[in-house]
């Protein structure tokens, strides 16, 4: 398997990754949710590993277990708790319908190829086909997270904007160091275990984690 | 060895208070006790860099100080200090559970260890993971009683900050992409001093982008318009000692990381590219600020929107060239003594007359002759009332201003610093003045702490009457940092 493959195998990796993405934008169920992004974070780990090979950099081996560990493992079972916990958050109306945002999704997409067009030129990585493709990932994540109405739903874009970051990482430089790989990873779950401690007290003060209804802070 | 001095204290606080359960008055006494030593650290630190070394640490020199971390420290070292001092549960009755104290004081003293190490990282990679840790922990302590809208201030807090700090990483990973393409994959490459010297080197489309990534991110921390909608929120919302530190040096530390990737930026694109966006963003969020204190009704969101204020200021120095990053450095000094000691007499003014709105709160003087004056004395130093310190900076800002040829600009600035000049005093005469509430009690006691607020007022007056000539040549040191 040469060069060639090793790109291919990027490109698609990408393009799953983005794909399970998209999902969250025309499924309604958290359920749902979880499992694409539980399946995304699979494919982002197989990346990881992916680029250990081929550039050879045992390092990203030990990314990769922690990432599967922390984005497989750990963070789907608390959501899947978490939704136990709190009962059926049916994101049924999002601020943008789910036409609109899946059109949305296209153009951002469409928009994360003319950002990323100086790294794409200036790059001579096999991998660099995927880059636009990570930033066309950043920004879904970002629109998920701002036209959700639900704390829950809310998570779900941090995280996978967090992982476009990571699928930047891994394709535009072959991995961040190491350390500061592990320090992102401890920052991520500690972050994530903070959100959902706030919707255990958003559901508790509120009856609700519609964040529509957390209208009382004006001026 | 001074950096352990410097970052142990506050891990060691942190965990007594984690170890002792239920929690009990000596771990608040201990932590305040114990944040002495970073502040001795810190000047200690200011001294060595004077004199013109910059000490290195660890592996792979992972922590370094130069006069502008060692500025940084010293800011935060202090604020913590106070913010210790004055935390609720050191002794006698408190209004708090215990639970919550003892949460209050395992999160605080991490915060202040976060901001701490923010500004003594070298990589840039670190930096980052500690400006993300200061959202996490001070997000644990905000609603330090669950309510309504502390629940809500700090979901926005997290999110919106957790978001910004994530495009800052966008814009790390950028520079970094930038940097492996020019030359591999060399030990320690997000080092600062290494990404300076590398600088010149780098694609600068590709660096472009980056900075507006950590413009953005970053900026959200710091709380410039348009990503400013948590502060005033959070600010508010937060227990006082720690308003005392996100207002008073949370928000400069987040400028800190941006003063950091300016000079690597301008190294490879010149200083005219940066200096237009943080000029653009500077006076937006002077203006968002400046309006935003018209209509309140809350002091506390009221001393939040002047930290809006203030952040553009120096953020419009900033872009300034030399003479406005001098200015800015100066504001920020004045901000750290006056936002810090206000939201301390803030916290006092609350716990005494149970109420947040301005209506209800009136005869502070009469009520509280100590803490009215500290109070009063703050909020002039922070409209730039002469004696105080802000007076001189702000004089310099716009004198830098019309130096560099933005003269309209600086109208337009002191435009808005006049409409925060006029609705600030507004709002401190209807505290100041009148009959006190039924039910508020009269006068005060003594309290020896409050010894810690006249170093506040001595930095206002001296930085306001005559700046110290060895202050000047240290400030000089790091304006030369940040603008080469």
């Amino acid at each position: 398997m040469g060069e060639d493959t090793f790109s291919q195998l990027a490109a698609l990796g990408s393009t799953l990754t983005l794909i399970f993405g998209l999902v969250v934008l025309w499924r309604h169920s958290l359920h749902a949710y979880v499992g694409a992004f539980q399946w995304q974070s699979l494919v982002l780990a197989g990346m990881f590993v992916l680029v250990g090979y081929y550039g050879g950099d045992p390092a990203l081996y030990v990314v990769a277990a922690v990432f599967w560990a922390l984005k497989v493992m750990i963070i789907p079972r608390y959501l899947n708790r978490l939704h136990r916990d709190i009962g059926a958050a049916q994101e049924d109306t999002p601020y943008v319908n789910t036409a609109t945002s899946l059109v949305v999704g296209g153009l951002l997409v469409v928009m994360a190829y003319a950002m990323t067009r100086p790294m794409v030129l200036a790059s001579t990585l096999p991998t660099r086909g995927g880059i636009p493709l990570a930033m066309g990932l950043i920004l879904v994540g970002l629109f998920v997270l701002i036209t959700r109405k639900k704390a829950l739903t809310q998570i779900v874009g941090f995280l996978v904007l967090e992982n476009g970051i990571a699928l930047l990482a891994v394709l535009g430089t072959y991995g961040i160091p190491l350390i500061i790989e592990l320090g992102v990873f401890l920052d991520v779950l500690l972050g994530f275990l903070v959100m959902q401690v706030f919707v255990y007290h958003i559901h508790g003060t509120f009856e609700t984690i519609d964040v529509d209804q957390l209208n009382q802070l004006k001026h | 060895m001074i950096f352990l001095l410097l970052l142990l204290p506050s891990l060691t606080a942190a965990l007594l208070a984690f170890a002792v359960r239920p929690y009990r008055n000596f771990v608040g006494r201990a932590s305040a006790l114990l944040s002495l030593a970073p502040l001795g650290a810190a000047l200690a630190f200011a001294g060595q860099t004077f004199g013109g070394g910059t000490p290195v640490f660890g592996p792979g020199d992972l922590l370094r100080v130069d006069s502008l971390s060692a500025l940084f420290m010293v800011c935060v070292a202090f604020a913590g200090l106070l913010a210790l001092w004055f935390s609720p549960g050191l002794a006698g009755a408190n209004h708090f559970e215990p639970g919550a104290l003892r949460r209050y004081h395992v999160f605080i003293n991490l915060f202040i260890f976060a901001m701490l190490l923010t500004v003594s990282a070298n990589n840039v990679g670190i930096m980052w993971i500690a400006v993300e840790a200061t959202t996490i922990f001070s997000a644990m302590i905000i609603p330090l009683t669950l309510t309504k809208s502390s629940v809500e201030a700090s979901w926005k807090y997290i999110l919106i900050c957790s978001v910004g700090i994530a495009l800052a990483f966008v814009g790390t990973v950028f520079a970094y992409f930038d940097f492996v393409t020019l030359s591999g994959h060399p030990e320690n490459a997000l080092n600062w001093p290494v990404l300076v010297a590398a600088a010149p080197h780098l694609q600068p489309d590709v660096l472009r982008l980056a900075f507006v990534f950590i413009l953005i991110g970053y900026g959200t921390k710091a709380g410039l318009a348009p990503m400013h909608t948590w502060l005033p929120d959070a600010h508010s919302e937060a227990p006082s000692p720690l308003s005392a530190l996100m207002s008073g040096v949370l928000l400069t530390v987040a400028l800190y990381t941006i003063m950091r990737w300016k000079v690597v930026v301008d190294a490879a694109l010149g200083p005219a590219y940066s200096n237009q966006l943080l000029i653009a963003l500077g006076v937006l969020s002077l203006g968002i600020g400046a309006f935003s204190l018209v209509v309140q009704h809350n002091y506390k969101r009221m001393l939040a929107y002047s930290s809006i204020e203030h952040v553009g200021l120096m953020c419009i120095g900033l872009g300034l060239g030399p003479l406005g990053i001098f200015a800015a450095l100066l504001h920020l000094i004045g901000h750290t003594a006056a936002k810090s000691m206000v939201f301390i007499a803030a916290g006092e003014v609350l716990h005494r007359f149970e109420s947040t709105d301005l209506a209800g709160v009136s005869g502070l003087l009469r009520a509280m002759p100590r803490t009215g004056v500290l109070f009063a004395a703050g909020v002039l130093a922070l409209v730039g009332l002469p004696p105080f310190g802000l007076f001189m900076s702000e004089f310099a800002l716009v004198r830098a201003g019309v130096v560099a040829g933005h003269g309209w600009l600086m109208a337009v600035v002191l435009v808005l610093l006049a409409v925060a000049f006029v609705s600030l005093i507004r709002h401190l005469n209807q505290m100041l003045y009148g009959e006190p509430p039924a039910g508020v009690p009269m006068g005060e006691q003594r309290d020896w702490r409050f010894a810690w607020l006249a170093v506040n007022v001595a930095v206002l007056v001296i930085f306001g009457l005559v700046l110290p000539a060895p202050v000047a040549a240290w400030l000089n040191q790091i304006v030369e940092i940040v603008s080469r």
